[in-house]
């Protein structure tokens, strides 16, 4: 077990890392009491009663193959870029620039291959670097966050503040304010496809969820991670390069972004370069009603799925039944600040231990 | 640990709330809507919903955005046709003009399974797919203000004349500043087909007819005011010499007048297309010279209309055109002009 965390010595007991990795190690405690115990437990069960209530008000519309598929493919893209948005906030840090750098992506991969002849008989070839595009853009962008806000110390909210409107400038730029509308016929075909009857959407965003969930629970560097959140100098003390982490955290939100930037081109088939304006906030409140707190050491990617969800069912569920979808936007805000509560009541109740 | 049980209950408790708390609000599209969900819950394991003898069509309007008084004016139209035809309509929209908004909504109107649906799509390419989907599903779809680019499945499409519309503010303007001088346009996103036709009249009336006036580039504000205030006081800033602004949309109306406002300046003349209570009152205080007010009361009407032909088997008409009438301080209070004025809510 080299390069883990020991316990610190010099901070306070609120700071203490309280992941379910470590308490069961140290405590053995049971599967079902570290459930019980966890945030995301609850709020699992909060999405439970949600499905259930707008299932039984409309049996025929709610609960559809139809309308379970669309939700799930519409919660894609947002899923994708939360789970980068939850490894950044785990380390106590922020990510805004997501939505835009998202946008900038999409409209990078979309120009590149708008480039190479015929507009929309492309072949695999073209589609793949365009993807590639996509991803050294989003990387590029999370290196640049990272470096400065590791190195160069600027705190995480206005280094990303700036990037976000950097990155929606140049990519307007880039597009001339014109929407790149000729998408490769066969990446569209990726965006509405599906494999067996699961959209293809959905099979990645789903891929990537679980690729961050066991990078984040089984890999050092997801325990990195989360020792740079619960307490940064301590995690330096420990031997951990801190800085070199941070960037790594951040160039893998912006890479995420990039994918995200990349499969909304696919499914939009068009650069929607009007959008975007509350990506970030809607991936930032995801992670947060998952049960990740925002003063860092504690997440989990499954919470963040589950959180991602929560708005989504709210919304549909809404339009379904009638109701005025101004509720929606009420709703939200209140699950968000309940979930951020139930965290701060968590922390308290640990340091009384 | 029961603090933790009784706040998560607490959580839950209040969106439980929030849904059926508001089952009771009284704008009269939800109010509508709601005993119609209660007593369709029994009845939505039936068949097909346009069966021959049900008059009561359960139609749903998306607008392109929510709040616009645009949009809200064509919801009244719509909403009274569709009280005069016996169909229930329920009506709804996204905070934001963003086709990445409107997709879940779509999404979500067509698991409700409506009989038919008008809606004003934010992107007349990315809102094809969910559009086609809701068709496949058996619903009848007729376009309403801004359309797509392949119209094949829509029952209708149904907006004002918008190429005529941006001609028509050329002249206006061209009049108004003696036809010299430097005029800026400021409009939306590139993406709506509505506006980029009433920018294409303005430029080629410009162009064809009004050699001595210079128009600048145009300027995007994602129909969002506050950007096109700032848009308007830079623009006046980089050309002292600007003489007339031509605002596409009501959004970015209301921006300018705030922008022209804000930099005290008189010497400006702006056109804006549409007519919701607070152009009317800038109009009448002089911040904005003439208004090209649409007719989105009768766009509701026609669509609702076009829905319900459509629903009972009959022939529609493909395309419609609504008049656009020119709006100044002179013939504000005509009665002829009324109905071109546009509400904040209805009655």
């Amino acid at each position: 077990m080299n390069g883990t965390i020991g316990e610190p010595a010099l901070t306070s007991p609120a700071d203490r890392p309280d992941a379910p990795v470590h308490a069961a190690e140290s405590t053995g405690r049971s599967l079902w009491r570290q459930l019980m115990g966890s945030n995301t437990a609850w709020i699992f069960v909060v999405l439970l009663v949600l499905v259930a209530i707008f299932s039984a008000m409309k049996p025929g519309n709610f609960p559809t193959e139809f309308n379970i598929r669309a939700i799930a493919t519409n919660a894609s893209v947002l899923l994708i870029i939360a789970v980068g948005e939850t490894f950044v906030i785990i380390t106590a840090g922020i990510d805004l620039s997501v939505g835009y750098v998202l946008l900038f992506s999409g409209v990078a991969a979309a120009e590149t291959m708008a480039a190479f002849g015929d507009p929309t008989n492309k072949g695999w070839d073209v589609i793949l670097l365009g993807l590639l595009v996509a991803l050294a853009s989003g990387l590029a962008w999370g290196i640049l966050n990272g470096f400065l806000i590791a190195k160069a110390k600027v705190p995480a909210l206005i280094v990303t503040l700036g990037t976000l409107g950097m990155a929606w400038g140049l990519a307007e730029i880039l597009s001339n304010g014109q929407d790149v509308r000729y998408i490769p016929r066969e990446l569209a075909t990726i965006g509405v496809g599906r494999f067996f009857a699961v959209p293809w959407l959905v099979i990645l965003a789903a891929v990537v969820a679980i690729a961050g969930a066991i990078l984040l629970n089984m890999t050092k560097f997801g325990r990195y991670t989360i020792g740079i959140g619960s307490n940064q100098e301590a995690a330096r003390r420990a031997g951990i390069n801190v800085e070199r982490h941070l960037i790594k955290v951040y160039a893998l939100s912006g890479l995420l972004a990039g994918l995200g930037g990349f499969l909304a081109l696919a499914y939009f088939t068009t650069t929607t370069i009007s959008g975007h304006a509350n990506d970030n906030l809607n991936a930032i409140a995801a992670v947060v009603i998952g049960g990740t707190s925002l003063f860092g050491g504690v997440g989990t990617v499954i919470g963040t799925a589950i959180g991602v969800f929560i708005p989504a069912v709210l919304q549909s569920g809404f339009i379904i039944i009638g109701i005025q979808s101004f509720w929606q936007n009420v709703a939200v805000g209140a699950v968000l600040i309940g979930a951020v509560f139930v965290d701060q009541l968590r922390r308290r109740s640990r340091e009384r231990r | 640990m029961r603090i933790r049980t009784v706040t998560m209950l607490g959580i839950a408790l209040i969106t439980v709330g929030a849904c059926s708390g508001s089952a009771a609000t009284t704008s009269p599209a939800s109010a509508s809507a709601a005993p119609a969900s209660a007593s369709a819950a029994p009845a939505s394991a039936s068949a097909a919903p346009a069966s021959a003898s049900a008059k009561n069509y359960k139609l749903t309007l998306i607008q392109g955005v929510k709040g616009d008084p645009f949009y809200v004016t064509m919801g009244c139209g719509a909403q009274a046709e569709a009280t005069k035809e016996g169909a229930t309509l329920n009506i709804t929209g996204g905070d934001t003009w963003d086709a990445t908004v409107q997709t879940p909504i779509v999404d979500s109107v067509t698991a409700s399974k409506p009989d038919g649906v008008m809606i004003a799509p934010n992107d007349g390419k990315a809102m094809f797919a969910p559009l086609k989907a809701m068709n496949d599903a058996g619903v009848k779809v007729t376009l309403v203000d801004t359309g797509l680019d392949d119209l094949s499945f829509a029952q209708s499409f149904i907006t004002s004349d918008n190429l005529g519309g941006g001609k028509l503010a050329a002249t206006a303007l061209a009049q108004l500043i003696g036809d010299k001088g430097t005029v800026a346009v400021i409009s939306t996103n590139p993406g709506d087909s509505t506006v980029a036709a009433r920018v294409k009249g303005f430029y080629d009336e410009l162009t064809k007819n009004h050699p001595n006036i210079t128009a600048l580039p145009i300027q995007y504000d994602k129909d969002d005011p506050t950007v096109a205030t700032t848009i308007t006081t830079s623009t006046l800033a980089a050309h002292p010499d600007l003489i007339g602004i031509f605002a596409t949309n009501v959004q970015t109306a209301e921006g300018v007048a705030t922008g022209l406002r804000q930099a005290t300046n008189t010497s400006v003349k702006t056109i804006a297309f549409d007519a919701g209570p607070k152009q009317i009152t800038d109009l009448n205080s002089g911040l904005v010279q003439a208004l090209i007010a649409q007719d989105p009361y009768t766009i509701g009407v026609d669509g609702v209309q076009q829905t319900i032909l459509a629903l009972n088997g009959q022939p529609t008409t493909k395309a419609i055109q609504t008049d656009l009438a020119i709006i100044t301080k002179d013939n504000v209070n005509d009665p002829a002009m009324q109905k071109f004025l546009y509400k904040s809510a209805c009655n």
